[in-house]
C-alpha cells in the first residue's frame, strides 16, 4: 500500500476495533491491540498476494518506536521513590532474583532443550525475565497490601526486575566498544543531572499551551535513543531510567502525565502493539504448540524456584505465595519489546519470536484466567488460610482512594 | 424524623455504584428505602482494572474511575442531604462483587442492593455476574434492582 492516508486509515481502524474488544471484554487494549495485529495480519496474508499491514513502512516504524520508548517512560515514571529508598535492600535482592532466575532460567532451556543458538536463546531469557508492575499493583491494591511493609517492597522489587530486563536487553546484544563508554558515560552524567534539572527548567518555562514539557521530554527520549543506538543498544534502556530518575519530580505531575497518556494512548501504542502482533504466524505457533508450553513453564518455574527462599530470608512468610503468583506474569511492554528487538535485529527469526510472544502473552494471561475460573472471594481465600493481612485492616486505604 | 421507621434488620445498605442507569435505579431504590426505616447508605463503587494489567494502562483507567465516580457520588449526596439520609461514599479497586462482598463484611452491612445489568451471554461468561457472584458469597440479605 503506497498511499500514506489509506494506510494509517487501516492501521488507526485495527486500533479502534482493538479498542472496542478491550471494551467489551474488560481486557488491557495492549492485548487486544496485540491480537487484532496478529489477526490483521493472518487475514490480510491469507486472502492478498503479498498482503501485508505495511508494518515495515518507515514511518510506521517510528510511531511504533515512539510509542515504545514513551510507553517505557512512563511505564518507569511510576516508580515512587520514597518507597524505593526505604526498602531499596529488599527491593534490590528480590528484583534481582526475580529477574536472574528466569532470565538464566530460560536461556538454558531454550539452548539445551530447545536447541536455539547462544544468541537467540539469551533473547529468550530477557524477554521472559520481565515482571507486570501492573499486575503485582492491580491485585495488592484489590487486597489492601499496597500499604503494608511487604506490599512496597515487592512493588519496588518489581521495578528492579524490569531495569534488570532492560538492562541487559539494552546490553547483551551491543558489541562492548569505545561507543558503548560514551554512551554509558553519557548516561550517568545526563541521569544524574535531570532530576535537578528538569524541575527547574519546567518551574521557568513551563505551563504554556505551547507544551514546552511534552518538547522537552521527547527531545531527551530521542536524544538518549539515538545515542543508544548509535552504540548498538536499544532505546527503551535510557528512556525507562530517565522514566525512573525522573519520578519524583516529573512523575507527580499528573496534569503532564495525563497528557503524555493521552499521546501514548491515543496515537502512538497502537502502532506499537499492533505491529507487534502483526508479525507473530498463527500457522508457526499451530505447528509446534510444545515449543510454547516448553518455554511457558520454564518461566513459571525458574521465576518461583529461585524467588520462594529468597522471600523467606526477608522474613516475609505470610502473604508470599501470593506474591510468587504475581510475580510470574510476564509485562507485556517489556516482554514484546525485547521480542522484537531480536528480530529486529536478526537475533531470533518470526518462528522464535511468534512463540515468544505466545510465551509473553499466556504468562501474562493464563493466571488471570485460572483465578477468574475459581472465582472465589480472594480475601475469604486469604483468611481461610491464616493470610488475614488484607481483613485486619479496618478500612482498605485503596478502597477510600483509587490509585493510591 | 415523620415518617421514618426505625428497623432492627436495615440499618446499613451498601449499595452498588457503576454510573450505569440500573446502578442509579438501584440507588433510587436504597435512598427511598433508607428513608422509611432510618438506615444509612454506603454508595460503593468499583473500579475494575483491565486483565491483564498493564502499566501505564491501570493508572490510566484507575484515574478515570475516580474522576467519573466522584461526579456521580455528588449528585447522590446532594440527594441524601434533602431528604436526610446518612450517606457514605467508597472506591475500591478490584472485581465488584469480591469487593462488595468484603466491604459489606467489614462495615456490617445488613442489606446489599444492586442494579441487574443486561450483559450478554459472552459478557457474562467472561466477566461473570457480580449480582450473582454476590448473592452466592454475600453475609447479608441481596436486593437486585431490576
Amino acid at each position: 500500500m503506497e498511499n500514506v492516508w489509506v494506510l494509517a486509515s487501516v492501521w488507526v481502524g485495527l486500533a479502534l476495533i482493538a479498542t472496542l474488544v478491550a471494551i467489551w471484554f474488560k481486557i488491557s487494549t495492549a492485548l487486544s491491540e496485540i491480537v487484532v495485529g496478529t489477526v490483521a495480519q493472518l487475514i490480510i496474508g491469507a486472502f492478498f498476494v503479498h498482503g501485508e499491514l505495511g508494518a515495515k513502512s518507515p514511518w510506521v516504524t517510528f510511531l511504533a518506536g515512539t510509542g515504545a520508548i514513551v510507553l517505557t517512560f512512563l511505564a518507569g515514571a511510576e516508580l515512587d521513590p520514597q518507597i524505593f529508598r526505604m526498602k531499596w535492600k529488599e527491593a534490590t535482592v528480590v528484583g534481582l532474583v526475580g529477574f536472574f532466575g528466569p532470565f538464566l532460567g530460560c536461556t538454558a532451556i531454550a539452548h539445551f532443550v530447545l536447541h536455539w543458538t547462544v544468541r537467540s536463546s539469551w533473547l529468550a531469557g530477557v524477554a521472559l525475565s520481565t515482571t507486570s508492575v501492573a499486575v503485582v499493583y492491580a491485585v495488592m491494591l484489590e487486597l489492601g497490601f499496597n500499604v503494608t511493609d511487604f506490599g512496597k517492597a515487592v512493588l519496588a522489587a518489581c521495578f528492579i526486575n524490569d531495569l534488570g530486563t532492560v538492562i541487559a536487553l539494552g546490553l547483551i546484544f551491543s558489541p562492548f566498544t569505545i561507543k558503548t563508554l560514551i554512551f554509558v558515560g553519557t548516561s550517568v552524567i545526563v541521569f544524574a543531572i535531570l532530576p535537578f534539572l528538569t524541575p527547574r527548567f519546567f518551574k521557568l518555562y513551563g505551563g504554556r499551551v505551547s507544551e514546552l514539557e511534552a518538547k522537552y521530554l521527547l527531545f531527551l527520549l530521542f536524544a538518549m535513543g539515538g545515542l543508544a543506538v548509535w552504540s548498538g543498544s536499544e532505546a527503551v534502556l535510557p528512556a525507562y531510567i530517565i522514566g525512573m530518575v525522573l519520578a519524583g519530580t516529573v512523575g507527580k505531575d499528573h496534569v503532564l502525565i495525563r497528557r503524555l497518556r493521552t499521546l501514548t494512548f491515543g496515537l502512538l501504542t497502537p502502532f506499537y502493539f499492533i505491529r507487534a502482533g502483526s508479525f507473530v504466524s498463527i500457522p508457526v505457533l499451530v505447528a509446534a504448540p510444545l515449543i510454547f508450553v516448553t518455554l511457558f513453564f520454564a518461566k513459571m518455574l525458574s521465576k518461583i524456584i529461585p524467588l520462594f527462599p529468597t522471600v523467606k530470608t526477608f522474613k516475609y512468610q505470610r502473604e508470599e505465595g501470593l506474591y510468587f503468583t504475581l510475580m510470574m506474569s510476564t509485562g507485556l511492554t517489556f516482554g514484546t519489546i525485547s521480542a522484537l528487538f531480536g528480530l529486529n535485529h536478526g537475533v531470533i527469526d518470526q518462528a522464535q519470536y511468534s512463540h515468544l510472544v505466545a510465551t509473553v502473552i499466556g504468562s501474562a494471561v493464563i493466571p488471570t484466567m485460572i483465578a477468574n475460573a475459581w472465582f472465589m472471594p480472594r480475601h475469604l481465600l486469604v483468611s481461610k488460610k491464616g493470610k488475614d493481612a488484607a481483613l485486619a485492616q479496618p478500612v482498605h486505604s485503596s478502597q477510600v482512594e483509587v490509585g493510591v | 424524623m415523620t415518617g421514618k421507621r426505625h428497623n432492627p434488620h436495615f440499618r446499613k445498605l451498601l449499595v452498588g455504584y457503576d454510573g450505569s442507569t440500573e446502578s442509579e435505579k438501584a440507588v433510587e431504590v436504597a435512598l427511598s428505602l433508607a428513608e422509611c426505616v432510618d438506615a444509612s447508605v454506603l454508595v460503593f463503587a468499583v473500579a475494575r482494572p483491565p486483565e491483564p494489567s498493564t502499566s501505564v494502562e491501570l493508572e490510566a483507567v484507575l484515574d478515570d474511575a475516580k474522576e467519573h465516580f466522584e461526579e456521580g457520588f455528588k449528585k447522590i449526596r446532594e440527594k441524601a442531604k434533602e431528604h436526610e439520609i446518612g450517606l457514605q461514599t467508597a472506591t475500591a479497586v478490584g472485581h465488584p462483587a469480591e469487593q462488595i462482598i468484603h466491604r459489606a463484611e467489614a462495615d456490617g452491612i445488613d442489606l446489599i442492593i444492586l442494579g441487574r445489568r443486561g450483559r450478554s451471554m459472552i459478557s457474562r461468561m467472561m466477566l461473570g455476574s457480580v449480582s450473582e457472584r454476590t448473592l452466592r458469597y454475600a453475609h447479608c440479605p441481596v436486593m437486585v434492582v431490576h
